[in-house]
């Protein structure tokens, strides 16, 4: 096993100790206190806002690269070019109106930009943001509804005791969802509420236990290198 | 056989199953159809917890939803705030999520606020950018959010004034979309400085977070937009007002039957997947 372990190369080594570094010390901040010397805590909260800092700079590049991507598709004409023209223009005027007239706007008491321009701008945002944003987003999410019918006839199927037991839980707790239900016999709530309280928190704890034990393993395994 | 031909027609061709449902959806919604919503222990926890707070506390909202999930979140916001507005409390609006500043004035936009003051008795704060913020706050507001959505400084606003911390303050809620906030709420001001937190969630992350609920780790848990149906129903019983200002209650009828709907095309293809197995065992 150790023979496919490549040997590290300089650049290598030096991630990989800022690696293993970063991650023994937040491990180890939780636990440690060194009252009078060195506030722990303090430089931990520091180290989450310099994460913060490359995340926001990942996310400009990413803009860049999206302008860059859909600027050659329209430059060199490929199939879905019209579209790229579409996203440009949406992606750069919400940007521009946002700039001007939104609560992130960067100079809405106007000492830079004419008031005139924001008086303008600040409906044509609204109207982007809580007309046409909100939505599009919202149509789109509630298209879900339409596949879990759809997935719920075609998939859900008593075929074994496993899968009988599921399907007995997730239709009680689906009609114990429907106030509607309630009418037709009360006891729907009270299965649904026992159901989320008791199975459904056990379960959801098991997930989680299991998880943060998986990123504690993963985590180890990747500060030291482990070949597997 | 009829059975057999409509199971085969449903499964070959899922269009159907959509023009039911959205018969379903929308037949309800046209009608303005009424039914009334059982309360959840989950959601009367919360509602008690902010009517047994002390006059004068100050509570933090935070809103933590993209636009996509606003018809299941934007009405629980929109029940609480009034829920806050109609008790003698300070309420901050704050948000982990960068839609969460415009959705949170269209919640103000919304609610009766009477005779509540901006920077005295509310503000909004707008996005908090980054963990460093998060963890910061609870020691100094001001220092880490300077200014708030109307560009004032937020330390010359009366009611940072009175609360220059948000470890004072005696609740925070989070309207979150996918449990990213509450567990950060839970890990930083609950677990730090004991501020108690509740969570207004969608309803496929709201069980995700039962453990934090029954643990006692979060005060109260909004499940979908039933959950605002039901807060409309106490604001109703007690203060008789604000049924319909979310639009949750009008929605009940909707969601009924939609579930009703799931539950009886479930049972209908798993009869029909027994009838079948059945034939074809004995033709064989």
């Amino acid at each position: 096993m150790s023979s496919d372990k490549k040997k590290m190369t300089r650049g290598e080594l030096g991630l990989q100790v800022i690696i293993f570094g970063l991650g023994f010390f937040y491990a180890i901040v939780y636990y440690v206190a060194v009252p009078g010397i060195v506030d722990l805590q303090a430089v931990s909260d520091q180290l989450l806002a310099y994460i913060t800092a490359v995340l926001t700079a990942a996310f400009a590049i990413g803009v860049i690269n999206l302008t860059r991507v859909h600027y050659f598709n329209i430059k060199r004409k490929r199939a879905t070019w019209r579209y790229s023209i579409i996203l440009l223009v949406s992606l750069f005027s919400m940007l521009v109106f946002s700039v001007i007239a939104s609560p992130f706007a960067l100079d809405p008491n106007a000492a830079v930009i004419p008031a005139g321009v924001i008086q303008f701008s600040t409906p044509i945002w609204d109207f982007l943001y809580y007309k046409v944003l909100v939505n599009i987003n919202s149509s789109i999410f509630s298209l879900l509804a339409f596949f879990i019918a759809s997935a719920a006839y075609r998939a859900f199927r008593a075929r074994s005791l496993e899968s009988t037991i599921l399907l007995v839980a997730g239709l009680l707790v689906v009609l114990g969802q429907a106030p509607i239900a309630d009418l037709i016999w009360p006891g729907f709530s009270i299965i649904r509420d026992w159901i989320m309280a008791f199975p459904n928190t056990a379960g959801q704890r098991g997930i989680l236990i299991g998880a943060a034990l998986g990123i504690v393993v993963f985590s180890v395994r990747r500060m030291i290198r482990y070949p597997w | 056989m009829r059975n057999g031909v409509l199971a085969t027609s449903l499964k070959s061709d899922p269009r159907l199953v959509y023009v039911i449902l959205l018969l379903v959806i929308t037949v309800p919604l046209l009608t303005h159809s009424a039914v009334a919503v059982p309360i959840s222990p989950t959601t009367l926890a919360l509602y008690q917890f902010i009517q047994n707070l002390p006059a004068n506390s100050l509570v933090v909202e935070s809103f933590d939803y993209a636009t996509s999930v606003v018809p299941e979140l934007h009405p629980q916001a929109i029940v609480v705030t009034q829920q806050l507005f109609l008790r003698p409390l300070k309420v901050l609006f704050v948000a982990l999520d960068p839609n969460g500043p415009p959705l949170a004035d269209a919640v103000l936009d919304t609610v009766n606020k009477g005779n509540k003051t901006y920077g005295v008795d509310y503000a909004n704060l707008g996005f908090i950018p980054n963990s460093a913020t998060l963890i910061g706050m609870p020691l100094s507001i001001s220092e880490f959010l300077p200014l708030d959505t109307h560009n004032n400084p937020t330390a010359s606003l009366p009611i940072i004034k009175e609360f220059p911390a948000i470890k004072l303050a005696s609740l925070v809620i989070t309207f979150d979309d996918d449990s990213s906030a509450a567990y950060s709420y839970v890990q930083y001001w609950e677990g730090r400085y004991n501020i108690p937190v509740a969570v207004g969630a969608t309803a496929t992350v709201a069980p995700g977070l039962m453990p934090l609920y029954s643990s006692g780790q979060l005060v109260g848990l909004l499940f979908s937009i039933r959950a605002a149906a039901e807060y409309e129903e106490l604001l109703s019983q007690q203060y008789h007002c604000c049924l319909g200002i979310s639009g949750a209650s009008a929605s009940m009828v909707a969601l009924s039957a939609s579930h009703l709907l799931i539950v009886a095309m479930v049972v209908f293809a798993n009869a029909a997947y027994f009838i079948g197995r059945r034939t074809s065992r004995r033709n064989k």
